[in-house]
């Protein structure tokens, strides 16, 4: 199975072609925001240097957020775009799980975490264990201090590595704690298609339908309700 | 350069909104964030024209009522600027675009009363409000 994979979630934008879990060739420019120019010729451009064209895509997989907002629109956008006329089915993706897939093979407890501004993260937890990824919670916003908290008390025993644009943020957060938390090296700390490509991969593996283009569609994480909702929280507690 | 202490202008014409504008812009490097306060009609549009003038831009200025935000490209920065009348709240704060933005040029944001709470620390404000006549203005930076 021929999967195209698409991430344009932040600043840098990726495309894969991979063959289950092979991965056949990928193309990745980080260059601030230029997806609604460059991610369409990067996908020719990779079909062309692999010798496919886009009626060997079986599946397209694309992050589709949380991210930057024009991003994730632009990367839904083109895959839904590519998909619309063959209905080469589709496969959404969590940008923090494709982020997980960065590091299978460590057995640790992986925290991705993407800039939200204003002390809060994008954030979501996975447990890897050989080539298994286990979600450990839904994809959320959440200030900094109480994912530190968070780690703190349930994680402490175990080995936490961090990755995504906010991963810095955290390392930051858990400077003056015993808590230690390891920043993922550099080449594995981004988004990448290559990994949402494995995480599409194993999704199928587990069962799971693909959807059409239809059905694709972006997955903002709002912040104000999580807010609303903390605040809601603390009130009830009073 | 950004200064955290008061400085206020008198305008007594459009002209002289545009110049004192072109003044605080010749202490901008292009990536920072400029929020206009002030009611309908005291001239955060003039205001902007002068900032936009001054970075070499040459295209009619007008307010992104309806648009959100003009992005004008052909100066010596990229300048993008906001009107942030119809924002109410951070989930259409995020839907204009608006950190996507953050850093990459000059922002300059009318109505920024609507996203206070979201600005950067380091924002410069412009307070605009009118005068003893007609014609005056007081221009206030912060």
């Amino acid at each position: 199975m021929y999967i195209l994979s698409i991430d344009s979630s932040a600043t840098a934008a990726s495309v894969a072609l991979s063959e289950d879990s092979r991965l056949v060739g990928e193309y990745f420019v980080n260059t601030d925001f230029t997806h609604s120019r460059t991610l369409v010729p990067m996908v020719e451009s990779l079909l062309t240097v692999t010798g496919k064209n886009i009626s060997d895509v079986n599946m397209i997989a694309v992050n589709n957020g949380p991210g930057s907002f024009t991003g994730v629109r632009i990367g839904v956008s083109v895959a839904k775009g590519l998909a619309f006329p063959a209905e080469i089915p589709c496969m959404a993706i969590s940008t923090l799980e494709s982020m997980a897939y960065n590091l299978t093979v460590t057995d640790a407890v992986v925290c991705a975490a993407m800039d939200a501004r204003r002390n809060q993260v994008y954030n979501a937890l996975f447990r890897i264990k050989g080539r298994e990824v286990q979600r450990l919670c839904d994809d959320r916003a959440i200030s900094i201090e109480e994912l530190k908290n968070e780690i703190t008390a349930v994680y402490s025993t175990e080995r936490v590595i961090l990755v995504g644009d906010g991963a810095h943020l955290v390392m930051k957060e858990f400077a003056d704690t015993d808590c230690s938390v390891e920043l993922a090296p550099e080449a594995l700390r981004y988004q990448r298609a290559s990994s949402v490509a494995a995480a599409a991969f194993d999704h199928i593996r587990q069962g799971e339908e693909p959807q059409s283009s239809a059905q694709l569609l972006p997955s903002y994480l709002r912040l104000s309700q999580a807010e609303r909702e903390r605040k809601e929280k603390i009130e009830s507690n009073k | 350069m950004v200064c955290s202490d008061m400085t206020e202008y008198i305008s007594h014409s459009l002209q002289d909104t545009e110049r004192i504008a072109s003044e605080i812009a010749s202490e901008l490097s292009g990536t920072e964030v400029v929020a206009m306060l002030g009611g309908l009609g005291v001239g955060k549009t003039t205001f902007t024209r002068g900032l936009v003038k001054a970075f070499g831009i040459e295209e009619g200025v007008h307010s992104p009522t309806f648009s959100i935000v003009n992005e004008y490209l052909n100066g010596a920065v990229p300048v993008y600027h906001f009107d942030m009348y119809r924002v109410s709240d951070e989930d259409d704060l995020y839907s204009t675009g608006f950190y996507d933005y953050l850093g990459k040029g000059l922002l300059i944001i009318e109505w920024s009363e609507n996203i206070l709470d979201y600005l950067p620390e380091d924002t410069l404000f412009i307070e605009l409000s009118y005068g003893e006549d007609m014609n005056t203005r007081i221009i206030k930076r912060k």
